[in-house]
């Protein structure tokens, strides 16, 4: 892109007799910009940028274009607008004119369409901001079509402050605004106590989103609150947690009952554990991640299919990852005589529970 | 030495067509290079005629050995391996051979990339490796297990990754020759634009529709592996994750549950993450490279080709009933006893070094003493882990990773040598556990914390 240059008071008044006396023929301002200069200062934009340089100083929009980004259908209908303007006025005061089509072109080198565009018809559409109503572009153009007659001092004054593209921008005449309606007037701050007071009430109900993540929340609330509801039923169709496995003499010393392994989960055990013959409840739940292990009779031991956990017949973990021994259930001899196992209570040896006389029945 | 002829009738007929697709395969190869140029590797003297020996003459005469081997497995007659050679592959198959075994096979892929990854030397490991799956084929027991449902997408992947692992190691020698000569990469050279459409949008439709083809046909060839239905007392023998999660499951083997199940992921979820925070190499982005990145290369090939295909592959193919380690040509029997008495590091150092009984907190003592205990049980392990996380990476840093220290800083690089140990931590403790039974360096379970 063009590299910005400052244009001298000489340069400008330069450019503007050479205008005036030349016609038809391009400001020499603008040859100096590289991005918006005709044909044989810039080869990229070439044929447009000369096509429409031959034209009028308000043709330089098209040929800043050219060099330029593709516009916006806004811009188009921006430029198309100042550039109407900007004929009519330059028809009408080709003297006024001439500080208008030369400064832009100074100010404005590089190709932005969206800076560009408003540029011949006035400084004043030039550093405005870039989108505008139909009324103020109007406005815009109409105030720059006759600016009367400009001193050496103003020129140099205006063209100065335009090089730095940002402060040009604050200094620029904006066109007058309409008085602002009472609706668009900032509302009168109200005093702070009452505010602080009433700041965080503002925040729940104050304004439809506060509204909506107020609801949302309390219905979530109320959702978790349901779900946690439905965690405990009405009515539990469970097995027992106690039930009668038989008489202790069902079990005789050395075997693992595997009967009730199906229904209720449990190994009934007559074995000796710290030198006492005793029965237990092994629960059949493999303490390394919960599978349900195999009693092989051959071997003598309890295996677990998923990670090769093995247990001794007493629920001992002596191989595999199994971190520790197999629990044991509560069991106890009812006034029957029969054993009673309770799921309700799990014996950890590794807690030292095991010693606990409600995990097994000495026999 | 010959296996059952029932059995190899009942794989004459897919065995033939088998060694079909071998013969079609080389001679399609050979075909190739005939119209890309034959190479002579050397001249044969007949008499006054001297016959050139190409490359195309070679593998039209495998693809022959092969067209002849398919009528013989057709009519049950097929190439079998010699049971001495099963048997020594059944051995080797054992799991700190076969670690250690990929472990060298790994550093020898490597060394030698520039060898094994010309085409012919790899058309003859491919060539190879299908002939001894053909030949393996003909044992129940091998059959059993590679052609269940199950497993053949497995089988499928091995082969698929084996290309990969070659196509890349391949792209990689050769730009890193480029390099060696002052080029740009291959990739730099051959980056000329192409379009999303149509040249993306039609091979993607291209590819969906063969692939779509060819889940059809297998979905109808291959049944489903369905099971009986499922119940809470009965596990399955073995009971096996999804192939993908098999590494996973293979190293629950070796540790606690919460370790291997949720810290071990979570770290190597989270130091994949901090790759590009770790790495500090500004080479090899956009090209195949081995020199210029060796470091990354290396832990990258070492954690997915050790630490999760060979896992994969074990847990597939070598993990019988009862979680038993069983070679490829062996019978799953689910009585197998091996001898697996795992002692913890603490049970090792108390009672069979020291010779005394494992301190043991008082009984009635109150939880604080109780913990005292435990910590004064277990201090071996935890100063052995200590050591292993806190001592090794200041020696690193002094030693072999100097450089690396002096690029990274020090949180940068405490950071790499604790995932790069935490990676060495899974191997050591499998060998461990296989070669004298270490069950847990730290064993508290009491307070379910085991490493």
């Amino acid at each position: 892109m063009a590299e910005k240059k400052k244009l001298s008071t000489a340069d400008i008044l330069a450019a503007a007799r050479k205008n005036a006396a030349g016609g038809a023929t391009p400001p020499p301002a603008e040859k100096q910009p590289a991005a918006d200069a005709p044909a044989e200062v810039t080869p990229p934009s070439a044929p447009i940028a000369a096509e429409s340089a031959g034209d009028s100083p308000a043709a330089t929009p098209k040929s800043a274009r050219a060099g330029g980004a593709k516009p916006s259908v806004a811009d188009i209908l921006a430029a198309a607008r100042a550039n109407k303007a900007a004929a009519g006025g330059a028809a009408a005061q080709p003297a006024a004119a001439k500080p208008a089509a030369a400064k832009p072109a100074a100010e404005k080198p590089a190709a932005k369409p969206k800076a560009d565009k408003p540029a011949a018809a006035k400084p004043a559409a030039a550093s405005g901001p870039a989108v505008r109503d139909t009324s103020s572009i109007l406005a815009a153009a109409r105030a720059a079509s006759k600016p009367g007659p400009v001193s050496k001092s103003e020129a140099a004054a205006r063209a100065k402050p335009a090089v730095p593209a940002k402060s040009a921008k604050g200094e620029s005449a904006v066109p007058p605004m309409p008085a602002k309606p009472d609706y668009a007037k900032p509302k009168a701050t109200k005093e702070a106590p009452q505010e602080e007071r009433r700041f965080f009430l503002g925040v729940l109900v104050g304004s439809f989103l506060g509204l909506g993540f107020s609801t949302l929340s309390a219905t979530g609330g109320l959702w978790t609150l349901a779900v946690l509801r439905y965690m405990f039923p009405n009515v539990l169709t469970e097995p027992p947690s106690k039930f009668k496995i038989g008489f202790p003499s069902d079990f005789p010393p050395g075997v693992v009952e595997e009967k009730f392994k199906a229904q209720f989960g449990i190994w009934p055990v007559n074995v000796e554990y710290k030198g006492q013959r005793q029965i237990v409840a092994i629960k059949t739940v493999c303490t390394h991640l919960g599978c349900t292990p195999n009693w092989l009779e051959a071997e003598q031991k309890f295996k677990c299919p998923c990670h090769g956990s093995g247990f001794y017949k007493d629920g001992i973990n002596f191989e595999g990852p199994a971190p520790r021994p197999l629990e044991r259930y509560a069991i106890r001899l009812a006034d029957d005589g029969q054993l009673e196992v309770d799921k309700s209570r799990t014996f950890q040896e590794e807690l030292g529970q095991w010693s606990d006389a409600s995990c097994f029945v000495s026999v | 030495m010959h296996s059952a002829p029932d059995f190899l009738s009942h794989v004459a007929t897919p065995l033939g067509f088998y060694y079909m697709i071998l013969c079609v395969l080389n001679w399609v190869a050979a075909l190739v290079m005939w119209r890309h140029g034959p190479k002579t590797y050397t001249t044969l003297k007949l008499g006054p005629a001297t016959i050139p020996v190409t490359n195309v003459i070679v593998w039209l005469l495998v693809g022959a050995a092969f067209f002849v081997c398919a009528p013989l497995a057709m009519i049950g007659l097929p190439p079998e391996l010699p049971s001495e050679v099963k048997q020594i592959v059944n051995e080797l198959s054992g799991p700190v051979t076969l670690t250690l075994g990929s472990l060298a096979l790994f550093t020898i892929l490597f060394v030698f990339r520039r060898a094994w990854t010309a085409p012919p030397v790899a058309w003859t490991i491919l060539n190879l490796a299908l002939l001894a799956m053909g030949m393996s084929m003909t044992d129940p027991n091998f059959t059993a297990i590679v052609a269940k449902p199950d497993n053949v997408p497995i089988v499928g992947l091995v082969f698929l990754l084996g290309f990969f692992t070659w196509l890349a190691t391949y792209k990689a020698v050769l730009n890193d020759d480029r390099a060696a000569q002052g080029l740009p990469p291959l990739e730099k050279e051959d980056n000329e634009k192409v379009l999303v459409w149509p040249d993306l949008v039609y091979t993607e439709l291209i590819c969906m529709v063969a692939l779509t083809a060819f889940l059809l046909l297998w979905a109808i060839a291959l049944q489903a592996p369905l099971e009986e239905p499922s119940s809470r007392v009965k596990t399955p023998n073995p009971s096996k994750a999804p192939w993908y999660f098999l590494g996973l499951q293979e190293m629950l083997v070796y540790y606690d549950p919460w370790m291997a199940g949720v810290v071990l992921p979570s770290v190597v979820l989270l130091g994949l993450m901090a790759i590009p925070y770790l790495d500090f190499n500004r080479k090899g982005s956009g090209y195949y490279t081995i020199s210029e990145r060796k470091f990354a290369y290396l832990v990258f090939q070492f954690g997915f080709l050790e630490l999760w295909v060979i896992l994969i592959i074990l847990g597939t193919f070598l993990r019988g009933p009862n979680w038993n380690f069983f070679g490829p040509f062996e019978t799953w029997d689910a009585h197998k006893v091996l001898a697996q008495n795992n002692v913890d590091l603490s049970q090792f150092f108390w009672i069979k070094w020291l010779n005394q009984s494992m301190p043991k907190a008082p009984t009635g003592s109150g939880a604080g003493t109780e913990l005292l205990y435990i910590l004064w049980r277990e201090m071996p392990g935890i100063l052995l882990v200590f050591a292993y996380f806190v001592l090794l990476p200041p020696i690193m840093a002094a030693t072999i990773f100097r450089k690396f220290f002096v690029k990274m800083g020090f949180i940068r690089f405490m950071l790499m040598s604790n995932l790069l140990l935490m990676m060495g931590s899974l191997p050591l403790k499998m060998v461990a556990r296989w070669s004298v039974n270490l069950k847990y360096f730290i064993s508290i379970p009491e307070y379910f914390l085991n490493f």
